[in-house]
């Protein structure tokens, strides 16, 4: 039965590709800021059906916190926006590849510093290693 | 040049993401993952209205009149989450990142070769398939880094 699982995470990795797929084009037909204003207005419209109808939220608890930890959602447009400019230019292949590399990369920086309240860990030998084959394989794809 | 820029661009995007998933890490974990999502949206939709209202120059198709189905990307980024909420108890971060890296790198490679969704076509060729190669090696390494994340938390949780 986790064979299933497997496959559909796979399967859900794939949609954020596809997603990235439908906003490049969208963003040249309609504009680059209408495509990301069209994932956060149906993205925040259906999760709060999701939240009404199939989740008990405790709201009172969600406003009690450090106002830092609500900031993330202030970086979710400038990822979408960015998305939205670049693949159009690069394709969906260096698009992902480059958005993982920018995560690997400050995944290192924040476990190295201890930032945003995680435990210091030091340079992961396999992860800065990772990065190395990422930033090659990023080179190789941009090649024609 | 503009690749370049793109290329920033992107890993100035990732950075974001991955600061993001930091922060909505511990507030997920303080008032559960779905509400913590929920906020991100809310907080992401109040921002990027504000940018559409105030930025976004004349284009001769609108949000309403472009093809419905260019419209459906939110769709796929809410089930991904919903999808992880689930499977992560499952078979574990580990796990479930290799399976969605995997996923996002051959479905952006499969789009490229025959340019699906009315984005430009970039055949695999010798040099991308090389790429994939690194790439399988560097998701191999991430998986054994987060294994052994995986395993110090659990070690923690023993104590």
């Amino acid at each position: 039965m986790q064979i299933v699982v497997y496959l559909l995470v796979l399967a859900a990795g794939m949609g954020l590709s596809v997603e990235a797929g439908l906003l490049g084009p969208l963003g040249e037909l309609a504009g680059h800021f209408s495509a990301t204003l069209a994932i956060f207005m149906i993205g925040s419209i259906l999760l709060s059906l999701i939240m009404i109808f199939f989740a008990k939220p405790n709201l009172p608890e969600l406003f009690k916190q450090p106002k830092w930890l609500l900031t993330g959602g202030v970086l979710g447009p400038i990822y979408v926006v960015f998305l939205t400019i670049a693949t159009p230019i690069i394709g969906v292949g260096m698009t992902m590849t480059s958005v993982l590399l920018g995560q690997i990369g400050m995944s290192l920086v924040i476990d190295h510093y201890g930032l945003l309240g995680s435990e210091k860990r030091g340079i992961d030998p396999y992860r800065a290693l990772a990065l190395v084959m990422i930033l090659a394989a990023l080179w190789l794809l941009s090649q024609e | 040049m503009t690749v370049f820029f793109a290329i920033f661009m992107l890993v100035l995007g990732g950075i974001a993401l991955s600061v993001q998933s930091s922060i909505n890490g511990r507030l997920g974990h303080n008032v559960g993952v779905i509400a913590s999502a929920w906020l991100t949206f809310v907080i992401g939709f109040a921002i990027s209205f504000l940018l559409f209202f105030f930025f976004e120059s004349n284009h001769e198709v609108s949000l309403f009149s472009a093809p419905k189905w260019q419209l459906s990307g939110a769709l796929f980024g809410v089930m991904y989450m919903l999808i992880v909420v689930f499977a992560v108890p499952k078979i574990g971060i580990a796990a479930a990142t290799v399976c969605t890296i995997s996923g996002q790198l051959i479905m952006s490679l499969l789009i490229d070769h025959f340019g699906w969704l009315e984005n430009k076509i970039i055949p695999l060729d010798d040099y991308r398939y090389f790429a994939i190669l690194l790439l399988v090696a560097a998701v191999t390494m991430i998986y054994l880094s987060n294994k052994r994340i995986d395993k110090k938390e659990q070690q923690v949780l023993s104590d």
